[in-house]
């Protein structure tokens, strides 16, 4: 369950090595002296995880160390959202009225970041699934970001619980006199918090508010749950907490020229 | 104190220099004069470079590194030839015979230096049109590398073999010039060419799921396969994929890589270069008879 690896860990000096696995994502964490070793993998078909972690090949894992300043050794390990804004596109391009709103849930893979308990310094950043990266702009510019399919679920009932996901409800106003094709927008998930409601992950509400494609859309982080979720307990901050409401491009398309000449 | 310098100039015009006193040097306006330019030196010149500092920073921070060396040389130069002249002042000295001979020298100079002038003239078009700033990546000519700097003369460029080379602005300005990272994402053509007997519609569907798992290539835009050709010996696909400017080498590599790489596995075929002989009709190969074999006397000599 997801709750059992969201907490301290001290791993002693001369263990091989404490072994967290979340989805496909294992990781290693041990002590040596007054350095704090930290491994990680994803799935591979070759590597035996009954194996003792200092048998595993160098090439099948990679460790990394910490000189602390502390001697400090107990580590915490928090779910994050990504360190990008996410592009969730729809698997089936949804068309939203003009002038009117809808409720969806999309669920975003977490990250998991270790860091000292203490003194709070964070000692790295883990993806639980690796995403690829898409473009978000034009050709001229624009912003890196994760791309994400999603199935863009109405009924909160249907969620199946899953460790690595964090499910993100997102109302959508559509405050215009055309309808709203939501093929794909942008996820600003670096302003939202995480919390634990019912064993499952879930971000505060996100108000996305349209006024056409050339206009910026105006974001609302609510800083709560749905109510249908009921009271849940917050267990990590936004990466850049936002007061209330800003206002970004959400829903631009891309240019592209490709098919005016591919050379 | 007049009087006193009046008697130095006096004697210093009606004896040689190196009959100059000692008591000249010591004496009390001369040491005073010594004090005050020193003090100016002293204090001047470290505010310059303070000024010419604060100057880049500011500029490079506000508008682009380039920005901030020149106003930080423009600082550097008119704070040294405002020193030169408080100091020229101090020392009694006349600015209006230096300015007469300047000019007379400027109009000689300005003959003699076209080509310098044509490079500073072409130095400000390229401050004002700002094709790229420093730390672009361009080429001009035969040459590619980062800028390093944008000067009044040339522009100085690193290669990626480590090469020093100074391109004059005049030439910048008259030549193709290619900037590689002006833009944030970058779009790679990758050649594929396949054997004409493979199916295209699995080569398509091979080559996407290559682009898709690739690290470097970008979701969106998203990768297109174009038919370009019916090849002299193959059949000339181009996969279009793009990167952040920054992964453009590493996504050339790898997608090239990995391509070979499906293909052998999927058992998809690279064609080399070949050609077709036919003698007569189109279809027919060339006939070709075999005579009886005979054995030379000498053949086995010739083979040991």
């Amino acid at each position: 369950m997801s709750e059992t690896i969201w907490k301290t860990y001290d791993p002693e000096p001369g263990h091989p090595g404490l072994h967290i696995n979340l989805d496909s994502l294992h990781i290693w964490l041990k002590r040596k002296g007054d350095e704090l070793w930290v491994a990680h993998n994803f799935d591979q078909e070759d590597l035996d995880l009954h194996r003792p972690v200092d048998e595993i090949e160098s090439d099948m894992i990679k460790w990394s160390r910490w000189a602390l300043k502390s001697s400090e050794s107990e580590l915490k390990l928090t779910p994050v959202f990504p360190n990008l804004p996410v592009i969730v596109s729809s698997e089936f391009p949804l068309k939203i009225a003009p002038n009117s709103r809808i409720q969806i849930v999309t669920r975003i893979p977490l990250w998991v970041q270790v860091s000292q308990e203490k003194t709070k310094y964070i000692l790295t950043e883990l993806p639980s699934s690796t995403l690829s990266r898409t473009w978000f702009g034009n050709p001229l510019e624009g912003e890196i970001c994760y791309w994400l399919k999603t199935k863009a679920r109405r009924n909160f009932a249907e969620l199946e619980h899953k460790p690595n996901l964090i499910n993100c409800p997102i109302l959508i106003v559509n405050k215009t006199d055309e309808d709203l094709n939501f093929e794909k927008f942008c996820f600003r998930v670096d302003h939202l918090s995480i919390f634990n409601a019912n064993g499952s992950l879930w971000a505060d509400e996100t108000r996305i508010e349209y006024f056409g494609e050339d206009m910026n859309s105006d974001i609302i982080m609510t800083g709560k749950l749905p109510e249908i979720i009921g009271k849940g307990e917050r267990i990590s901050k936004a990466r850049i907490p936002v007061n209330k409401s800003f206002a970004t491009r959400t829903f631009k398309k891309l240019f592209d020229d490709t098919f005016v000449s591919a050379r | 104190m007049n009087q006193d310098s009046t008697t130095v100039a006096s004697d210093s015009s009606s004896t040689f220099p190196g009959n100059l006193s000692m008591e000249t040097f010591l004496s009390e306006d001369f040491l005073s004069t010594s004090f005050r330019i020193a003090v100016i030196i002293a204090i001047a010149f470290p505010l310059i470079l303070l000024f010419r500092g604060w100057a880049r920073r500011f500029f490079s921070k506000k508008y682009a590194t380039h920005y901030g060396m020149l106003a930080g040389k423009i600082v550097f130069y008119v704070g040294l030839i405002i020193l030169i002249i408080t100091v020229l002042g101090e020392l009694g000295i006349s600015l209006a015979p230096l300015l007469g001979a300047a000019g007379i020298l400027g109009v000689a100079l300005g003959f003699a230096s076209q080509t310098s002038v044509s490079n500073i003239i072409s130095g400000f078009f390229l401050i004002a049109e700002q094709p790229f700033k420093v730390d672009d990546i361009i080429t001009v000519g035969s040459n590619s590398g980062f800028v390093l700097s944008i000067d009044m003369l040339s522009v100085k460029m690193r290669t990626f073999d480590n090469r020093y080379v100074r391109i004059p602005n005049e030439m910048i300005i008259k030549s193709e010039v290619i900037n590689n990272t002006k833009f944030p994402i970058r779009r790679f053509n990758c050649s594929v060419s396949v054997a004409y007997k493979e199916d295209i519609a699995r080569v398509r569907e091979i080559l996407v799921e290559v682009a898709e798992k690739n690290q470097y290539c970008l979701s969106e835009p998203a990768p297109l396969i174009i038919f370009d050709a019916f090849g002299a010996s193959s059949i000339d696909l181009l996969l279009l994929v793009w990167a952040p400017k920054e992964e453009y080498i590493q996504l050339k590599n790898s997608i090239n890589e990995e391509v070979k790489a499906r293909f052998d596995k999927e058992g998809i075929e690279i064609p080399f270069p070949h050609v077709s002989l036919y003698s007569g009709s189109a279809s027919n190969p060339i006939p070709v008879e075999i005579s009886e074999m005979k054995k030379l006397p000498d053949q086995e000599k010739i083979t040991e």
